[in-house]
């Protein structure tokens, strides 16, 4: 039950999770499948097993052969809704149809569980599988193969002038792999070497291009686009026996010699690798600029402007209404209230921002049931952390006003919150102008941590885009760009603000 | 209307007033005089309560405006107080500064405050002025706008807080002017300050502080002419020089 990779089923563009690793709770249905293969062995298929294993002339022959496949290994294999109606389609179904019509019959697909194809094979209710199987040794004992059609190995990805090309080569070197991939386990079995893990191939290429490890390992259909793009790495295939797939047949199976012929054929005219193409490598082309296919996804990034202003713009105005309050408390003659607005500042001046952004975001849900969302979160934490700082600016901005203004206010009668509003928070405000602005161009910066918490902001959006393209800097000097105007925008907008509420005074 | 009895007030350890007894009537201009440091500027900010009295009652109109159920805002709005450094309110307009309280505070709407706010800045002589803000003034005409947004409030007894010594000499004497026509329309004023002219020409009683007490409580004519006691004695000497 060997697959080849082993990824976290993270990249749906790669082969998915690994089969060996299905989950435990499925052997009931593995042996439901073994007592239904059963079955249909002695019942149902009786009369096409007896055709098939008997020897005869063509019209003997069905003309409808039934391929059993496990439909969730996309691009091999995989269920496509995308067009309204549900169709099985991937790398195997094309191959399985040339094939089916090279030898002129009609392909049936039978969907089941991956544990149940070989059982499927041995009752002979299929009359082949391609499901991304392995021939392995063991495989081979109760199955026949065909040759292999898709050879997908471990490559050594390293710089062009490193000779960094063998495994013995990487001796006492640091070697990046996907964090829970099957390279990770191979690049652990390299004698001497010192592995980095890391979440994304992406990343590990961009670590190896600055120099931080001497060559990773990765499976060659994912790192043949990187070489292309980055002219300056190499990669070398790791020899590996037991690489690839092979279609596979009940034992003794006569149509063996009739499919290795046609995927010989599909070898030869360039049919396979036409085919991995289409499935593999919708990568975009090698000879475009990085800006040149950035650009179609411009559109996207820019789309998080409005996200990350929609963040500034809530957090600044929650985060002043608190910071008021909060003032207020700070200068109210109440002793609790001031001590509550002092520790409140204290807290939040006293603990990062991300750690009370990660802290909401996932906190919240566990401890009252609520699935606060992205947004919601990174309002709340901005708000609350801005309105620690804020307060203390305004509570200065307050102190700041003449003490005549109050008198004066006192002296005609005019309450409280009144005089407060109207007299003493105009004259803070108009104080604290370019503390606001300042507050409010961090507020603009710090919302790019809420695409750790996965909101499609502009840092996010980027970080999409460069994992797509296979390029980091671009979509972030696209960002940085983004990000330096709107700061520009608005300091102009409040020096024109701050001119005109001078003329006033 | 003002009746003051045996009025205290300490700032911690100092003793500023040290029990003063004295009535203002209707219509009457009393001057408040005495030396520096007399206490005669904290006496009048115990009239609308901007200072709480240590001890002591202070009844207006018979209501006890020092007892615990005094609705002090009221009070206020009915003394108001005009400061030595003016205390408009930078970001409101001329108009915007006299009309503001009314309408906060006496409830009245718009147009009934603008009415009676063109017409007070009429009377102080600066009808032009009331969409400047107040940057754009001089020291005197911010005075007047002062005593324009006080009078806005209607009131029955109008403080002044040396309301001419942060001016300006040449502007000193339109603000004196305008008081002037104030009390002549028998507005009741309580006036700190160190015009002996005025004071003399304009006020129908002086009251000469020292050292927290009430020690001269007079005519101007008696007061100027011959003074009681010898504090008064040299403070006129000096100011008269």
């Amino acid at each position: 039950m060997v697959r080849l990779f082993k990824f976290w089923g993270r990249s749906p563009r790669y082969p998915g999770n690994a089969l060996a690793k299905r989950p435990g709770g499925q052997v009931w249905r593995r042996f439901w499948a073994l007592f239904l293969s059963v079955l249909c062995a002695i019942g149902v298929n009786a009369a096409l097993v007896a055709h098939l294993a008997t020897p005869g002339t063509a019209q003997d022959i069905p003309k409808t052969l039934t391929m059993g496949t496990s439909a969730d290994y996309k691009p091999f294999e995989f269920h496509d809704t995308s067009s309204g109606e549900d169709k099985i389609v991937g790398y195997d179904i094309d191959i399985a149809n040339r094939i089916a019509k090279d030898l002129g019959f009609e392909l049936k697909i039978q969907d089941m569980d991956f544990n149940g194809l070989i059982p499927a094979l041995q009752s002979k209710r299929v009359d082949f599988v391609m499901a991304g199987m392995t021939p392995t040794p063991e495989r081979k004992k109760s199955i026949d193969f065909s040759e292999v059609y898709y050879s997908a190995q471990n490559t050594i990805v390293a710089a062009k002038d490193s000779n960094l090309t063998t495994v013995e080569s990487l001796k006492g070197k640091t070697v990046g792999a996907q964090l829970g991939s099957l390279q990770q386990e191979e690049a652990e079995k390299i004698p001497g070497a010192k592995v980095t893990t890391l979440n994304r191939v992406s990343d590990l290429v961009q670590e190896l291009k600055s120099g931080r490890i001497d060559a990773a390992i990765i499976e060659d259909t994912i790192a043949k686009p990187y070489i292309s793009i980055y002219p300056d790495l190499q990669f070398t295939v790791v020899p590996n026996k037991e690489g690839g797939y092979a279609i596979a047949f009940p034992k003794g199976s006569t149509l063996v010699p009739a499919f290795n012929r046609v995927i010989g054929a599909m070898k030869q005219d360039g049919t396979l690798d036409r085919l991995a193409k289409t499935w593999f490598e919708d990568l975009g082309k090698p000879a475009e600029s990085g800006f040149q296919r950035i650009a179609p996804r411009i559109p996207y990034i820019l789309g998080g402007i409005l996200v990350t202003l929609g963040f500034t713009f809530a957090a600044l105005i929650f985060g002043l209404i608190l910071a008021i309050v909060l003032a207020i408390f700070k200068i109210s003659t109440v002793k609790p209230l001031r001590w509550f607005a002092n520790a409140y500042t204290s807290v939040f001046r006293g603990i990062p921002l991300i750690v009370t952004l990660t802290l909401i975001y996932f906190a919240t849900p566990q401890l009252t049931g609520y699935k606060i969302d992205a947004f919601q979160a990174g309002v709340i934490t901005f708000a609350l952390n801005s309105a620690a700082y804020v307060s203390e600016t305004l509570r200065a901005g307050i102190m700041a006003v003449d003490k005549g203004q109050r008198e004066a206010a006192i002296a005609l009668g005019v309450p409280y919150p009144t005089m407060m509003q109207d007299i003493i928070l105009p004259q803070a405000f108009k104080n604290i102008l370019p503390a606001l602005v300042n507050e409010f161009i961090n507020l603009l910066k710090d919302s790019a941590l809420v695409s750790t918490i996965g909101a499609a902001d502009l840092l996010r959006r980027a970080t999409i885009v460069g994992a797509e393209t296979y390029l980091y800097f671009e979509p972030l000097i696209i960002v940085a760009i983004v990000y330096y105007l709107m700061v520009v925008g608005l300091t102009v907008a409040a020096s024109v603000l701050e001119r005109r509420l001078h003329k006033s005074a | 209307m003002l009746r003051i009895e045996n009025l205290h007030k300490s700032f911690g350890p100092l003793k500023v007033l040290d029990g003063i007894t004295t009535e203002i009537q209707q219509g009457e201009v009393v001057a408040i005089l005495g030396p520096s440091g007399s206490g005669k500027s904290t006496f009048l900010r115990c009239m609308n309560l901007l200072e709480q009295p240590t001890q002591g009652h202070i009844f207006f109109k018979d209501i006890d405006i020092t007892g615990p159920k005094c609705e002090i805002l009221k009070i206020r709005s009915n003394i108001v107080m005009v400061f030595q450094h003016f205390n408009l309110f930078p970001h409101m307009t001329v108009l915007q500064n006299v009309t503001y309280a009314p309408i906060k505070v006496k409830g009245l709407s718009k147009e009934q405050a603008t009415a009676i706010g063109v017409d007070l800045l009429q009377k102080v002589g600066l009808a032009e002025k009331a969409d400047v803000y107040p940057s754009r003034l001089s020291g005197g005409q911010k005075q007047r706008v002062a005593i324009a947004r006080a009078l806005a409030m209607q009131p029955d007894m109008v403080l002044f807080d040396e309301p001419t010594s942060a001016l300006d000499p040449e502007m000193v004497k339109e603000v004196l002017e305008v008081m002037q026509d104030l009390a002549r329309s028998g507005m009741t004023m309580a006036i700190v300050t160190h015009e002996m002219g005025f004071a003399r020409e304009v006020g129908s009683r002086i009251l000469f502080l020292n050292e927290g007490k009430l020690a001269e409580d007079t005519t101007p004519e008696a007061f100027f002419a011959n003074p009681q006691c010898d504090r008064a004695k040299i403070f006129l000497e000096k100011m008269l020089k």
